[in-house]
């Protein structure tokens, strides 16, 4: 499908290729990062406000800032992975750590008294309650990834941003708006598959309501 | 069997847990700890599955050395009941029962069946196996967390407050129920609680301890009640010790009197299967007052002869039928025959 010039399809397929990616590699870097802080009290005082801090650079300035660090080429795509992986890793620890904070302590001790080693209880226990607060964070990092994809087109990786530049290069005003609506678009049908996920993996979590009954 | 012997437990800070614990909790009773808070109840409970390890002493269990043995597997062949249930929010109450088997190695559809049997045990409709535990009330809840730790058929139950957090009335049934399964299953228990009153309902050996971790007494709750060690066990089992310590006794040679028929005073009022339904005094009728039961406690035989309108109780058979009269001076003639007898008596017969 061609619309201003351009196939629209493969745009779209790389722009979520460029903006899941990078909350893909994100959460499996904030697992064992957020396990950390959440279990150290020394690491939970650096890493929380170290994220932050990430999150907080300019997304230009770390899209041009990154063939410098990484030696890659200007137009590698491995550019923009990268720096969306690090606002996936700067939100998603705090997700982790959050989400393991939720369990509540009589369930560790439970678990504990079970006989769950230390893993069995992390994945058997602590990460699947974690699953509601985690899927909340995977949910704004990738919204908020979609719309970081475009800003790439400044270092020429933009996907469907590239509508904008060349919109704008063009004067075009349904260009830009067109490519405006169709990230939008994307982000707000991920962002409804990623609810349904979570949807899936904690039903429980759904079962709160409590239906009394004589003992 | 589970061997406490001067057993220590300080932290880094300085704080004393516990300060020399010996105890013995024998195969197939129930022993209580209980104390105010503070007096390291949960930390001896949790040096039997290696929660806590001591910093001193030993604790074994059916002779072995506990600090020999790898913490998660000795867990496993421990079942542990905690107070609110703590049961796994995400799991189905059939597969929070099935934890351990799982653990243990036992195939997934193997446990759940086992544990819906389970679940029957406790009193509970297999239906809720379905559930998830945020669906059941909180009596339900800790009725699956019993049943969770009979799941891995340890020979050994830790039980810290289990039936604090439900309310008095949940609670008396709750208590009724381990008793029972108690009765059916002869596990050894160790059961920790801060109310006396629980300790003394359940337990056949009670260790009362002291903020610091010092035993003050360990004894038969029948003892505790009529001889406590000092004034701080009389003080923790309470000013109604003289009238509580009633329940241990047993009513069988309680003299029973005749009812009158006709007259002026109070009348009891009989169905035709000669079950009582009420007083009656001319053309006044009145409620009945509690019923003695044939073979309860003392207790039961005092309170029906104080609640009734009359000024004295009734007993009954085990089909409702009324036996006879309790004046409430044939319950202290009995009470001074007895005096003496009871501090060691077994409570198991009157409970």
């Amino acid at each position: 499908m061609r619309l201003f010039g351009a196939d629209i399809l493969p745009l779209a397929a790389e722009h979520i290729v460029l903006a899941l990616v990078p909350v893909l590699l994100g959460l499996v870097i904030s697992l064992p990062l957020g396990w950390w802080a959440w279990s150290s009290r020394g690491a939970r005082r650096i890493l929380l406000p170290l994220t932050g801090v990430l999150y907080t650079i300019p997304s230009l300035a770390l899209f041009v800032v990154m063939p410098l660090v990484l030696g890659t080429r200007i137009l590698d795509p491995v550019n923009v992975v990268v720096a969306l992986t690090i606002y996936a890793v700067a939100l998603l620890v705090r997700s982790v750590v959050d989400g393991l904070d939720e369990v509540p302590g009589e369930v560790l001790t439970a678990g504990v008294a079970m006989g769950y080693r230390p893993l069995g209880l992390l994945f058997g226990v602590q990460l699947p309650l974690a699953v509601p607060v985690l899927v909340a964070g995977v949910r704004v990092a990738a919204v908020s990834s979609f719309s970081l994809v475009a800003v790439g087109a400044i270092i020429g990786q933009g996907a469907l941003g590239t509508l904008f530049t060349q919109g704008f290069e063009r004067f075009y005003t349904a260009q830009i708006v067109f490519g405006l609506v169709s990230i939008l678009v994307l982000a707000l049908v991920i962002d409804g598959l990623l609810m349904l996920l979570g949807r899936l993996l904690a039903p429980w979590a759904a079962a709160r309501a409590p239906q009394r009954q004589a003992v | 069997m589970i061997e406490f012997s001067d057993v220590r437990k300080a932290y880094p800070d300085g704080t004393v847990a516990l300060t020399s614990l010996s105890l013995t909790a024998r195969e197939g009773e129930i022993t209580v700890l209980v104390g105010p808070s503070g007096c390291g109840k949960t930390t001896t409970l949790r040096m039997v599955n290696r929660m806590v390890d001591p910093s001193s002493g030993t604790v074994r269990l059916d002779g072995v050395d506990v600090s020999t043995q790898d913490p998660p597997t000795l867990r496993r062949g421990i079942g542990y009941v905690i107070q609110n249930a703590g049961l796994f929010p995400h799991r189905t109450v059939l597969d929070n029962v099935a934890t351990v088997p799982v653990l243990l190695g036992r195939r997934r559809s193997e446990a759940r069946s086992a544990a819906g049997e389970l679940l029957e045990r406790v009193g509970l409709d297999p239906k809720v196996g379905s559930r998830y535990p945020a669906q059941l009330s909180g009596g339900q809840q800790q009725r699956v967390g019993v049943a969770r730790a009979l799941a891995g058929d340890a020979p050994v139950l830790l039980m810290d407050e289990p039936f604090s957090a439900v309310d008095p009335v949940v609670r008396a049934d709750l208590q009724d129920e381990l008793l029972r399964l108690q009765s059916e299953l002869g596990r050894t228990i160790l059961f920790v609680t801060h109310d006396i009153d629980e300790a003394i309902r359940l337990g056949d050996m009670v260790a009362v301890l002291r903020v610091g971790g010092t035993l003050a007494q360990f004894a038969p709750p029948a003892e505790l009640l009529a001889a406590p060690a000092d004034d701080f066990v009389a003080g923790f089992v309470g000013r109604d010790r003289g009238y509580r310590r009633l329940q241990f006794v047993g009513a069988g040679s309680l003299a029973l009197s005749d009812f009158p028929t006709t007259g002026e005073g109070w009348l009891l009022v009989v169905d035709d299967d000669g079950r009582p339904t009420g007083w009656r005094q001319g053309e006044e009728h009145v409620a009945l007052g509690t019923v003695h039961a044939e073979g309860g406690s003392l207790r039961s035989a005092l309170d029906a002869a104080l609640s009734s309108p009359a000024g004295r109780g009734v007993a009954v058979d085990d089909d409702g039928r009324v036996l006879g009269g309790i004046e409430p001076e044939a319950v202290i003639t009995l009470l001074h025959a007895s005096a003496g007898s009871t501090a060691g008596s077994s409570p198991e017969s009157v409970r």
